[in-house]
């Protein structure tokens, strides 16, 4: 049977290039406004995720991993004897100013804890080796401290709040949710950088479970012990923390205007397109209706079409997000497009492009079959 | 339904046809008695605004009338009913248009194809029967052509084509020559008559071209909504 909607569609070349646009505009700006979203979120959990901790013991309301208060270390002796817990640790995450060669200061975020292989993190170390961060004033930087900081060779010093410390090591994908680099240093040494706030105090606790042991047992006991401390599972630490950036901060409102917008704009664009193409053929679907065929005849022609322009629009707006990857990952943000990402903005771009062709069907239901026989 | 059946085709009785504006009423067919039998070719003349494309469009049934009845081979369309007309179009009606009205996207073989797959018609029997009627109207040539690479005389006879497609026994035409220089329209008259009587159709042909007089087997004439007697 000769595909008159894709014929037509593509016959008039110009036309079915500003339709795809269209789409390709609204796919693009979905996959780099989730995406960067989804790789922020992914920043903002990836030490939950990556560290191989099932509980962290926080203080009270404690927003976010980034945002941690201080709180008694000894804690973790009242947490160690707790039934099912095979080890605890404490942990310090805190924001301390680096001077640069330049002079100037930038913020990092310092990991201090006394034994990192045991927790698995950091957990992409490309140069040196983590146990040596116990023998004294010394620092793992990553690599995306290398734009703020300008480059760094293992054996240089870098100074943290006022105490020159040694590069001995490097790592990767180190970033938190503000883009702020990580440091990764002793937990004494952390300690002893800022005694006012840190002196024999930590700002959380990782715990891992023995095998078998009941996870809300132990929670419940450990909360029993430290009544002003609130304890999570690392699923549910990992969601309260991008929960904090989503609602807080209005990230959360602001991807879902720019997709929203980006949709209205992919609707307008094709809906107009596909009209306008509607009433320059009108004619044609007039002459449908004369030889017999039927409104839905026509309607199955406006849904293919609109389909086609669907599935090319799709492709290449995930064509151009990929091809953006690159390019976004030099200014070190992350653009994580997932298969169900992909899934969900192709179902997006048919839903999209037919509510679009509905705008068309209205007009098409009107066509009067006798225009066939105006000149 | 079965109606009456006095061997003709198609059969209008009585056909009137108001239009409605407003507070304005016109009346356009003051009651038209009509019969087309196979074989026969027959012209219908008139002025502009005597109500002959009116005409051309109810006994296509593609408008209903106000009053009256169609019988169409035997069986009384239900114009009550319109949403029934599509598919007595489908069955029994060729259409040909003074502007064509091929689809510029598809080439003059599947202009005919998609007219056959309307008509439930498809696959390689569409394919062939297509290819069968645009030999006879001498286009077999050119059945891959698009109508943009087509002379106005070869797009009227891929729409001649398009209408003889499916052996429907009752073809009309509107004005078939007035976008044809005198030398093709009278190419295509002549085609237009081989072929009808050769498939035993009925012919209508809305015109004004006094040409085509000389084809038809009768003239019918036009007036103010009512045939001349």
């Amino acid at each position: 049977m000769p595909d008159l909607a894709l014929k037509t569609l593509v016959h008039d070349k110009l036309r079915f290039f500003i339709t795809v646009s269209g789409v390709a505009f609204a796919v693009t700006l979905g996959f780099v406004q989730v995406g960067l979203f989804m790789g922020l979120m992914d920043n903002a959990t990836v030490t939950i995720r990556k560290m191989d901790a099932d509980i962290w013991v926080t203080s009270r309301n404690t927003p976010n991993i980034d945002f941690a208060h201080a709180f008694p270390e000894s804690y973790v002796q009242r947490v160690r004897a707790v039934p099912g817990v095979a080890d605890a640790d404490n942990l310090i995450v805190w924001f301390m100013n680096m001077n640069l060669p330049s002079g100037a200061q930038e913020g990092v975020e310092v990991y201090a804890l006394e034994d990192f292989s045991k927790w698995n993190i950091p957990w992409n170390v490309s140069e040196g080796n983590l146990d040596d961060l116990r023998r004294g004033n010394f620092v793992f930087l990553d690599d995306s401290g290398i734009r703020r900081f300008g480059p760094f060779q293992l054996g240089e010093y870098r100074e943290i709040l006022g105490r020159k410390l040694r590069i001995i090591g490097r790592t990767q994908e180190a970033e938190s949710f503000t883009t702020t680099p990580m440091v990764f240093m002793d937990y004494e040494l952390a300690q002893a950088l800022n005694p006012d706030e840190l002196q024999n105090r930590t700002t959380y606790m990782v715990v891992r479970l023995l095998p078998g042991a009941d996870m809300d047992a132990v929670k419940a006991e450990i909360a029993h012990l430290l009544p002003y401390n609130d304890i999570y599972t690392r699923d549910a630490w990992a969601a309260q923390s991008k929960r904090y950036w989503v609602e807080s901060t209005g990230l959360g409102l602001n991807m879902y205007l720019t997709v929203f917008l980006g949709c209205l704009v992919g609707i307008v664009v094709v809906a107009q397109t596909l009209y306008s193409s509607t009433m320059e053929h009108l004619r044609e679907f007039g002459t449908v209706k004369a030889i017999g065929g039927s409104n839905a005849d026509i309607y199955s022609i406006l849904i293919k079409q609109a389909s086609i322009a669907a599935v090319v629009g799709f492709i290449l707006g995930a064509a151009m997000a990929y091809a953006m990857r690159p390019a976004i990952a030099s200014i070190n943000l992350k653009l994580i497009i997932t298969p169900e990402l992909a899934v969900a903005v192709f179902i997006g771009s048919i839903v999209m492009c037919l509510a679009s062709a509905l705008v068309s069907f209205r007009k098409v239901a009107s066509i009067d079959p006798a225009l066939v026989f105006r000149g | 339904m079965k109606e009456r059946n006095n061997g003709a085709v198609l059969d209008a009785r009585e056909i009137r046809k108001r239009f409605t504006e407003g507070k304005q009423t016109v009346d356009v067919l003051h009651g038209v008695d009509l019969s087309l039998h196979r074989g026969e070719i027959v012209a219908l003349e008139g002025p502009s605004g005597s109500g002959k494309t009116t005409l051309l469009s109810i006994l296509g049934c593609i408008l209903t009338p106000t009053s009256g009845d169609i019988t169409i081979e035997g069986d009384l369309v239900d114009i009550a009913r319109p949403a029934s007309l599509p598919a007595v179009r489908k069955r029994s009606i060729g259409f040909v248009f003074q502007q064509f009205n091929l689809f510029p996207a598809l080439t003059a073989l599947e202009n005919v194809e998609y007219a056959l797959n309307i008509k439930g018609i498809k696959g390689r029997e569409a394919t062939e029967e297509a290819t069968r009627v645009l030999d006879d109207v001498g286009l077999g040539e050119r059945a891959s052509f698009l109508p943009r690479d087509l002379s106005g005389g070869q797009k009227q006879r891929v729409a001649i084509a398009r209408a003889l497609a499916g052996r429907s026994p009752i073809l009309l035409a509107d004005e078939p020559t007035a976008n044809l220089d005198s030398q093709m329209g009278r190419q295509i008259l002549d085609l237009f008559r081989d072929l009808a009587v050769k498939e035993d159709r009925a012919l209508l042909i809305v015109t004004h071209d006094p040409k085509v007089r000389a084809i038809c087997d009768r003239v019918i004439e036009i007036q103010d909504g009512r045939l001349a007697a």
